[in-house]
């Protein structure tokens, strides 16, 4: 076969040179077969690499190598987690069971402070306000709580490189007028680190543990750690617990965006500039409790203002009712008290006041037993006349009835004669008796009467004797009177003078009523 | 704007706090020192046409009681150590810090400081043994003002072409 024929005498040709080729190249060959397998044997090149590997990623320290890793070890990381968590679990639980240890004692504090403030608050005068705000505007009581019971401001931020103390970024709230005008915050920054610093060294040596608040009076300086910077706020007031999340939160942001430049900070601050927004978002406050009062004062007075006005003109009228009420109840007392009068019926209409009873002519004028300050025009009465059995009623009227019969009565006398006539003596018992009656029925309602004997005479004869006469004729009649049995304390003798005309007008038979002597009784009730 | 931390190291009583009262205005008082162990202050410098912060972190002096706390030096750009010229003590201590300081934070520019040099005639510190560690050096007198602005110039110039050669391209 041809081609085996050439290929013997291929081999036959490169005989010599194969021998050439080993004489020159012996030694070298042998390491080029040893250097050939290590590249072809993946396992050897394994262990190559593996020889150099560490030194190699220290070399390539940069970012470029960590860019490159981080997928895988992305990756890696939950491989790990989905196929035994446990390992990882156990590997970060001493980090993260402090963190949570520390997260849930800080959360238990916050609602220790608001819990203790809420206790102190609930029984004022501003929790009522409160929880008028809460109804009106629907939000839950402990939100407006502390919406209202924390003032404080944040009025300086101070972003701090933490190794080394420099200030990286500083902000402040624009300052108020009372406020102290701002120091070198540079200088501030650097003696924060350094305060923060001793008191790790004088109070504990565990590395995570950090000094977290710091406190004088009015002002205190809030605290948040990452791993290479500090984020510090100059709080006015009391600041709350969320202040401290809030500022905890900007410094992740922080850390996480500006890490590179935070790790291989070499004093050059422009990189920061950048993280102004950030650390004014954290220049928070609560507004002042005065500033919100002067705002809402309208509104304050329309709250509380009219229905206090309403209260009060609902109190005064009510009082006012109460005591036009009592007045009104007192009159109809009164009137159903008084002898002679029965009240058989008494109503408030309206304004008016409606009485409606019986009423003894005799008894008391209803219109007088009105208290001070009921008009007689706010009262209608309607009586019913009657005659009362009332003692003292009964008594009044028995004087009366004597009295108008006293009256009509009265001596007659001859012409010029004052002898009480024969056949008139019959009037001196008759009448007598009626004063003794009179006396005794004023003596029982507690008066005194007097009775007037009054002397008259006719126009005949002169003026002089005729006085002379009238009065011996009023004389005589009570003389009669009085031998009769009448007190004479109770008769007074008078001499009435009659108009002469009246007398001297009537024909002579009748010129006997001049010459009388006539009663009339003074001081009946 | 660019800020440097600088620390003020030494022997008890070399005159650290006078040099810094020298060189700048302070706000907090000097009982810092005494109480939390450090005291800072501010400078703004101007070296070429670059304007440098520099925070003088005046650390209290060491002695056989009180050590140096070394985690003040955390972050500094670079240190002073200052040695009193009228004693010897002072600049052993000086070079025993500077090893301390450079095992603790690796190597950091630094200048040493030969201070109270109005006292020249009284110092016991040789200009020979000075020399042969080869480190860069001033006299200063804090009371009479001489030489204490040159050295922190000179420090800030060198913490500047440190910061020059870092921001060199590595790739």
């Amino acid at each position: 076969m041809p081609t085996d024929g050439a290929g013997k005498r291929a081999s036959s040709d490169d005989q010599p040179l194969t021998e050439l080729r080993a004489i020159l190249l012996g030694p070298d060959r042998v390491a080029w077969d040893a250097l050939r397998q290590r590249l072809e044997n993946p396992s050897r090149r394994a262990e190559d690499v593996a020889g150099v590997l560490a030194e190699a990623v220290r070399l390539r320290s940069d970012v470029k190598l960590r860019r490159a890793l981080q997928p895988l070890l992305e990756e890696a990381l939950q491989l790990s987690v989905q196929s035994n968590p446990r390992m990882l679990a156990d590997a970060l639980f001493p980090i993260f069971g402090k963190a949570i240890r520390k997260a849930i004692t800080s959360e238990l504090d916050g609602m220790l402070q608001a819990l203790s403030q809420t206790l102190e608050q609930s029984f004022s005068w501003r929790s009522i306000e409160w929880r008028w705000e809460s109804f009106r505007t629907g939000k839950p009581y402990a939100e407006i709580v502390v919406l209202r019971s924390l003032l404080y401001r944040v009025e300086q931020v101070f972003l701090i490189h933490r190794n080394s103390g420099l200030l990286l970024e500083h902000v402040a709230a624009p300052p108020e007028e009372a406020s102290p005008e701002t120091k070198d915050p540079e200088m501030i920054s650097g003696m924060l680190t350094a305060i923060q610093d001793f008191v790790h060294d004088s109070v504990s040596g565990a590395e995570s543990e950090n000094l977290e608040a710091i406190r004088m009076g009015d002002v205190g300086v809030v605290l948040a750690y990452g791993p290479d910077a500090i984020l510090a706020g100059f709080v006015r007031g009391v600041a709350p617990r969320k202040l401290s999340r809030v500022f905890q939160d900007a410094l992740d942001g922080i850390e996480q965006k500006k890490a590179e430049a935070l790790r291989a900070f070499s004093g050059d601050t422009a990189e920061f500039d950048s993280c102004r927004p950030r650390l004014e978002a954290c220049l928070v406050g609560q507004g002042k409790a005065e500033k919100r009062r002067s705002g809402s004062w309208t509104a304050r007075l329309l709250l509380f203002g009219v229905p206090a006005l309403l209260l009060l003109a609902l109190v005064g009228w009510w009082i006012y009712s109460a005591a036009i009420e009592r007045r009104w109840s007192d009159f109809a007392h009164r009137l159903a008290n008084e002898p002679g009068i029965v009240l058989t019926h008494a109503e408030r209409r309206g304004s008016k006041f409606v009485v409606r009873g019986l009423r003894d002519p005799l008894a008391a004028d209803p219109a007088s037993l009105l208290p001070a300050g009921l008009g007689l025009s706010n009262v209608e009465f309607h009586w019913e006349e009657y005659h009362s059995l009332a003692p003292r009623l009964a008594a009044q009227r028995r004087i009366s009835e004597l009295k108008d019969e006293l009256e009509k009565r009265a001596f007659g006398f001859t012409t010029g004669s004052a002898q009480i006539l024969p056949e008139e003596r019959f009037l001196v018992e008759d009448v007598g008796s009626r004063m003794l009656a009179l006396s005794q029925a004023a003596t029982a309602l507690g008066k005194t009467i007097r009775i007037q004997v009054r002397g008259n005479h006719d126009p005949v004869g002169s003026e002089k004797f005729n006085s002379a006469l009238a009065r011996t004729r009023a004389e005589n009649v009570r003389l009669a009177l009085i031998a009769f049995g009448v007190p004479s304390d109770i008769l007074i003798a008078v001499r009435e003078d009659l108009e002469k005309e009246t007398c001297g007008a009537v024909a002579e038979e009748e010129r006997m009523v001049c010459r009388s002597a006539s009663f009339r009784v003074v001081g009946v009730p | 704007m660019l800020k440097k931390k600088i620390c003020m190291v030494g022997e008890f009583g070399v005159g650290k706090t006078s040099l810094v009262r020298r060189f700048v205005d302070s706000i907090f008082s000097e009982r810092y020192l005494t109480t939390v162990g450090v005291k800072i202050d501010r400078k703004d410098v101007t070296v070429g046409s670059a304007s440098v912060t520099l925070m003088l972190w005046d650390l209290a002096g060491e002695d056989e009681l009180t050590p140096l706390n070394l985690s003040h030096l955390r972050g500094a750009s670079g240190y002073i150590l200052v040695v009193d010229g009228c004693r010897a003590s002072s600049l052993k201590k000086a070079v025993e810090l500077q090893q301390r300081i450079a095992e603790r934070l690796g190597p950091l520019p630094f200048v040493l400081v030969l201070n109270k040099a109005d006292l020249r005639d009284l110092w016991e510190v040789k200009d020979t043994v000075v020399s042969e560690y080869g480190w860069p050096t001033f006299e200063t007198s804090a009371k009479a003002g001489s030489g204490v602005e040159e050295m922190f110039l000179a420090l800030a110039a060198s913490l500047l072409s440190v910061n020059a050669a870092a921001e060199d391209p590595i790739e």
